[in-house]
């Protein structure tokens, strides 16, 4: 009981002493906390009447909580849009357990952030403008208070044993029963459109085609998560494999599924698309099989130049329409060069070429499953002509312009620091001139210019083009940050690699790479963070993402008018959750990195 | 017995040949783009070239230096896009200011031990960097457009400062008609000061005490800058000056311009090719020159080859142009100075409204409209969070001894950010901070969203209206490099002048 | 072949020439490094070079390997002539090993990914030989428990010996010794060491450039002193210790002993 007592008044003083020592140091500190404080209210104040002011309606955002998530999806297809979400949420759970992350959450710090929520939301409560609903202004004071409990529980506990945790899957856990909870039982308000006209049931839960789906999604999550946790050290190598796979094409699959249903003319499909896939696959497979052996290296880089040039014919055939050729055999062609002329690099043994012969066989398989899936017309029929918008082409864009640009950003930050004049010369022209001019200029370059560049009867669409255009901008951006990471490997690296005697493309891919590339993470992230902030311009160019949707579309509708203030908040909230939990978890992964440096 | 590889298996052979495979590959894929977009072009019946620009604009610009056709000067293409780029360095000069401003103070307070002020610091950065500056500037434009409409007496102080939906208008101060003559005048002034501060100086040194060499440049300057205010007329005379080197200017035939570029361009090379000789030439005789020196010296003889001959034979229009932008140069400096017109060099108005039909803030006050304010303050605080981090990186980067030892002088917390640890800090904050600014000059394009007249919406509503979309591309590439070149101008200045003086 | 030539400069080998050094010049710039240096290393034989910081020893050992490009003369290794041939470069590395003064070991592999990476990828061995080859060689150098360790977490002395480990994975015909105690503890000296002189044992060729005297007395064959980019004296281990024929190789040795 005593020590309770005691544990109690030093923890009072230490309170006390804290107060002092950070606001009321000196003079001039009592003035900067006023001053602070101060302007604190003012803000706050400012932005809370700016969220809630009279003439703000915001069942605009909650009716069209739909378009915001994924535009003019037909509603009877939706289930393709949870299934994508449900993969993805549920691999992301998998990778999370596969990795093991775990990183260890003091209760101490818990207790510190129930604090601060809890004294935010209190703050909010005082300061909401008389315009704000009374519902909103209770439950601030309700999480306030709950919070402060919370908090003071927690600290009560942390002070009797210091170092208590929290693992990471018991919050998952928590958080997931807890939001479940919420979606069930708190009375949101339910609101959409039903056949064109919308509706509004205040006192209700949530829409039931809301809450099932994120069950049975949240549900998955935590089974997996779980599940990848508790597997074997022999196991998990496998499972994390997969899903490095499924990071790298998974999503390509994901947006197939939302995007389209092709139908095969299947009579065509076994005719020409079986053929050639199977042809690739063997003819190519037996090809690299029977170089890859040591003693044939010479003879692989002969084919391979041979193949190279006759891919690069076929190329330059086609864009002056010598003769015509199918664009999957020029692509796979020109891929099958490209591995031959690298091959010599890969030769090995019996077990080796086999493994590299299947895998350019099943890699062929899958390309031409794409290629001819997306050159089939889609039976999903979708009303408007922007078939996919909101969030989904925020994500997709983003995604996809990281993982497009990393391939052609790592070739550009090799050639800047290759001891190669030339190379070094086109790769700082073209990374600065990228750099200097700004993003928007691309954007519309690629949509107005690549029509012209173009020889005639090819046709891109307007979000190819800009896909294409922002890759290619990006990519200018991430050279110089796997530049950085590049410069960090030490000469000792290149000239242990030599005196081994790799070859420079072995040295490259083995050594200087992994090293240079581990170092460049942090940078990455926050590259991807700036990826998924800039695709707002797309609703410049004319696509309905995000924030043309919140700026535009909603407040056009006429029961909304010039509801423009309630959809900006809402996705400056959404990008804001997006940007500041990657940010906060590179940082953490930059501290490891930093720890684990040898 | 000294074996030479055969040159398909040299490796300083093989270098150069990927590398010349590379280079000609890149080239012939823009040749064959570009003969496509041209092709497709011509198909369109669009003229190539930049004639166009001189034609009129037919559209009308929301603001900037002059928006409207008046019957003395017409809204040509050319002047449009100019206005512009006015419009846009405009934005990108204050947005810089304000944001440094914003930024270090931001920066600064999130190091500070008071606990409001770093949390206030902290929520700041993490709230404006976090969310895409687009919806930022998006934001601001509903809120500045919610304000209350433009009234006799909007404002907070009615005649000095008026914010309303139409805009927001301060004081104009401007350059007058005596201006350049006010100039030119100090200039003279200044040659004696040069001598007067180094005799002075001199006598410091030699001397020691104090010679006064602040208090009377001080004095100086505020004298001759007095005198100039009151006598500049008297430099009219420099119109005639300018005029007749204008003249002289022109009266040089282009042809021996021409031709001295050429010799530059081979006598660079020649400075090129020496210095890697003179490399390596040592005291003991000539080293020998690898494969790749040849290659190298070959490579510049060739490139001078190929410029000298594209200067001098193959495109005379670029020596024509440049013979003439000079020249034009002269005699617009001396049209600036006139016929010894002139009187004050800098004047001031008040904002005040145009009575009318619709009432609306005329173009005495320094009026920011609300298309340039949304912009404006979305790039401030957005560039601020990011420039207040660069500011904390380089207060942290500084060695935690050097504040402790600057807090056992006794300085004070202020006394040692300022004295201490800020000149420090400067050096490392520098580069990012150049970044800073160049990202502020890219991204005011993005007040094409709000309809904001700066260049590349200039530049969309151009091509929109004659298709000459190349053409207006190349001028932006053009316009924002010549931006992202003088500012890494000015930053790799500063570093090397900070970097001298550290020595 | 100029190989079997016997050469008074560098004092006569019995032995078949493994290296042959023929008016090696190596310029950085108009820095001369090497200034014509003549060097025959038989089969089997340990050649130690000497000199002062600076002279041209780690140069010379590097333009052997071909990590430095020598601008005049010829280099022959195994009689195949260091040239610009595309076919010499990467063969006659693969044949000679290097041990460096920094380890320069591959920090984000394993030890044993480490030695069985060169075997992989440049000899082509299958993965499980490599490994069983790896795993002999760490037996021999003395750390077959550390096998799975990352290199940042071994001492300096057994990252050196990994690095042997390293180099004679590659079964190497020469083994290039940089400095290889220079950067290491006194007291983790002598592990290394002591797998170099097992390694002379068992007949390997060797060039050291080391300043530890008295291994360099134990086990060299062949003594070379350098400064300045030559070569001023060669000779046995006995002569040149007992009696120094150069002023400058005496005043060397009597600041170093």
């Amino acid at each position: 009981m005593t020590t309770v007592i005691n544990a109690n008044v030093s923890s009072q003083k230490s309170w006390f002493k804290w107060v002092r020592d950070n606001l009321f140091s000196s003079v001039a500190g009592t003035i900067q906390t006023f001053a602070f404080a101060a302007l604190v209210v003012v803000v706050l104040r400012w932005l809370l009447g700016v969220a809630f002011a009279e003439k703000n309606d915001w069942t605009a955002v909650a009716t069209n909580m739909r378009l915001l998530v994924s535009y003019n999806y037909p509603l009877s297809q939706f289930i393709r849009i949870w299934v994508a979400a449900g993969v993805l949420l549920v691999c992301a759970a998998a990778s999370l357990g596969a990795w093991r992350f775990d990183p260890a959450l003091t209760v101490k710090r818990m207790a510190r952030t129930f604090y601060s929520v809890a004294v935010v939301a209190a703050l909010c409560a005082l300061l909401m403008p008389s315009s704000a609903p009374g519902v909103l202004v209770r439950t601030l004071w309700l999480v306030s208070t709950v919070l402060a409990i919370a908090g003071f529980a927690a600290s009560a506990v942390a002070s009797k044993r210091n170092n208590l945790t929290v693992s990471f899957g018991a919050l998952l856990t928590s958080s997931v029963v807890g939001l479940l909870a919420i979606l069930w039982f708190v009375p949101f308000g339910n609101y959409g459109v039903v056949g064109g006209s919308p509706f509004a049931n205040p006192g209700d839960t949530v829409a039931r085609s809301t809450k099932e789906p994120w069950t049975v999604i949240f549900t998955l999550v935590l089974f997996t998560f779980w599940a990848s946790r508790a597997l074997g050290t022999k196991t998990v190598a496998i499972v994390r494999s997969a899903l490095l796979a499924f990071w790298l094409v998974g999503p390509a699959f994901l947006i197939f599924v939302v995007l389209r249903d092709p139908a095969f003319d299947w009579q065509r499909v076994w005719a020409v698309d079986v053929p050639l896939a199977a042809g690739f696959a063997f003819g190519g497979g037996l090809l690299v099989y029977l170089l890859a052996k040591p003693t044939r290296s010479s003879l692989a880089r002969l084919v391979g130049v041979a193949l190279s040039a006759f891919a690069i014919l076929n190329w330059v055939a086609g864009f002056f329409g010598w003769y015509g050729m199918l664009q999957k055999v020029r692509i796979s062609m020109l891929l099958l060069a490209i591995l031959v002329l690298i091959l010599p690099a890969f030769a090995g043994s019996q077990s080796k070429r086999l493994r590299i012969a299947v895998a350019w066989g099943g890699f062929i398989l899958v390309l031409h499953w794409l290629i001819t899936a997306i050159n089939t017309p889609s039976t999903l029929v979708i009303s408007a002509p922007p078939f996919l918008g909101g969030f989904t082409l925020t994500f997709a864009i983003s995604y996809y312009v990281v993982l497009a640009s990393f391939p052609l950003g790592v070739l550009l930050a090799l050639a800047r620091t290759s001891d190669l004049p030339l190379f070094r010369m086109m790769s700082t022209a073209y990374i600065e001139v990228f750099r200097g001019v700004p993003l928007i200029t691309i954007l519309f370059l690629f949509t107005v210019m690549l029509p012209l560049f173009l020889p005639r009867g090819m046709a891109v669409s307007d979000l190819a083009a800009v896909f294409a255009g922002y890759s290619i901008f990006s990519a200018a951006y991430l050279a110089e940050n796997v530049r950085g990471g590049l410069q960090s490997v030490r000469q000792g690296q290149y000239e242990a690699a030599n005196a081994l005697g790799l070859t420079v493309f072995q040295r490259t891919l083995l050594i200087v790479l992994p090293q240079g590339l581990r170092v460049s993470i942090p940078n990455l992230v926050g590259q991807g963070i700036a990826t998924l902030k800039e695709t707002s311009l797309i609703a410049i160019i004319g696509g309905f993402d995000l924030l043309r949707i919140a700026n535009s579309t909603i407040p056009n509708q006429p029961q909304f008018l010039g509801q423009k203030r309630p959809g900006l908040l809402f996705i400056a909230m959404v990008y804001f959750i997006l940007a500041y939990t990657m940010s906060k978890s590179s940082q953490r992964l930059e501290r490891r990195l930093d720890a684990g440096r040898m | 017995m000294h074996q030479r590889p055969p040159i398909w298996r040299n490796v300083a052979v093989l270098k150069w040949l990927a590398q010349f495979a590379v280079l000609f590959t890149v080239l012939g894929l823009f040749w064959l783009l570009a003969s496509e977009a041209q092709e497709n072009l011509q198909r369109r019946g669009i003229p190539a070239g930049y004639n166009w620009l001189s034609g009129p604009a037919n559209f009308q610009l929301g603001e900037g230096i002059q928006t409207v056709d008046s019957p003395e000067r017409r809204l040509t293409m050319s002047r449009a896009l100019w206005v512009g780029m006015v419009n846009t360095l405009r934005v990108a000069a204050i947005g810089i200011v304000l944001s440094t401003i914003l930024g270090v103070f931001i920066g600064v307070s999130r190091l500070s031990k008071n606990f409001i002020a770093n949390r206030f610091a902290s929520a700041f950065v993490e709230t404006m960097r976090n969310i895409p500056l687009l919806v930022q500037i998006l934001f601001w434009f509903v809120i500045l457009g919610s304000l209350a409409p433009l009234a006799a007496d909007s404002g907070p102080i009615p005649g000095w400062l008026i914010v309303s939906q139409k805009g927001i208008s301060i004081p104009r101060v401007f350059l007058a008609d005596g201006f350049y003559q006010f100039v030119a005048m100090l200039v003279v002034f200044a040659v004696p000061l040069w001598f007067i501060r180094r005799t002075l100086k001199r006598r410091q040194d030699d001397l020691g005490g104090n010679q006064r060499v602040t208090s009377t440049t001080v004095a100086y300057l505020s004298v001759s800058t007095l005198v100039a205010w009151f006598l500049n007329p008297v430099m009219g005379f420099l119109g005639g000056v300018l005029d007749s080197v204008a003249t002289a200017w022109n009266a040089i035939p282009a042809q021996i311009i021409r031709g001295l570029f050429g010799v530059l361009i081979i006598w660079f090379a020649g400075a090129r090719i020496r210095s890697l000789l003179n490399s390596r030439r040592t005291p003991v005789g000539f080293a020998k020159l690898t494969d790749n020196d040849w290659f190298q010296m070959l490579f510049t003889a060739f490139a001078a080859g190929v410029a000298a001959l594209v200067v001098v034979r193959f495109r005379p229009g670029i020596t024509t142009w440049f013979v003439e932008s000079v020249g034009n140069f002269w005699s617009f400096l001396g049209a600036k100075f006139g016929d010894g017109r002139g009187a004050q060099p800098i004047d001031a108005m008040l904002p005040t409204l145009t009575e009318g039909r619709f009432i609306n803030i005329s173009n005495t006050g320094l009026t920011m409209s609300v298309f340039f304010a949304s912009l404006l303050f979305g790039l401030v605080f957005y560039t601020s969070s990011y420039i207040a981090e660069v500011v904390r990186g380089g207060i942290l980067a500084v060695p935690r001894g050097q504040s402790e030892a600057a807090l056992a002088l006794g300085f004070t917390r202020g006394q040692m950010l300022r004295k201490v640890v800020l000149p420090q800090a400067f050096r490392v904050i520098m580069p990012p901070l150049g970044n800073q600014y160049l990202n502020i000059t890219k991204n005011t394009s993005l007040g094409i969203a709000v309809g904001f007249s700066e260049i590349v919406q200039v530049g969309q509503t151009v091509y929109n209206k004659n298709s000459q979309t190349l053409a207006v591309f190349s001028i932006y590439i053009a316009f924002f490099l010549l931006c992202s070149l003088s500012i890494s101008a000015v930053v790799n200045t500063i570093n090397r002048r900070l970097a001298i003086v550290e020595r | 072949m100029s190989s079997t030539k016997p050469n008074d400069n560098t004092g006569q080998s019995p032995r078949r020439n493994m290296i042959t050094c023929r008016g090696v010049k190596k310029w950085f710039g108009d820095f001369q490094a090497l200034k014509g240096v003549d060097l025959d290393v038989g089969e089997q034989e340990v050649v130690v070079v000497l000199g002062p910081s600076g002279s041209g020893k780690s140069t010379l050992i590097r333009c052997i390997n071909r990590l430095e490009v020598h601008q005049e003369g010829i280099i022959e290794v195994d009689g195949v002539e260091l040239t610009n041939d595309l076919r010499n470069i990467e063969k006659i590395r693969s044949e000679v090993g290097m041990v460096f003064q920094l380890f320069n070991l591959f920090p984000h592999l394993s030890v044993l990914d480490n030695i069985t990476l060169g075997p992989i990828w440049v000899r082509k061995k299958a993965r499980v030989e490599a490994e069983k080859t790896a795993m002999e060689l760490l037996e021999r150098v003395g750390i077959p428990e550390q096998a799975a360790k990352f290199p940042g977490q071994l001492s300096g002395g057994q990252q050196q010996r990994v690095a042997i480990a390293r180099a004679l994975a590659m079964e190497p015909k020469i083994m290039l010794f940089d400095e290889p105690t220079s950067a290491l503890d006194p007291e983790m000296i002598a592990e290394v060491l002591d797998v170099m002189r097992d390694l002379a044992r068992r007949g390997m060729t060797m060039v050291i450039v080391t300043h530890e005297m008295g291994f360099a007395r134990e086990v060299a064959d062949r003594l070379v002193f350098m400064e300045s980019g030559e070569i001023v004296e060669v000779g046995t281990t006995e002569q040149f210790f007992s009696a120094p024929r150069e002023e400058r190789t005496k005043k060397f040795l009597s600041q170093i002993l």
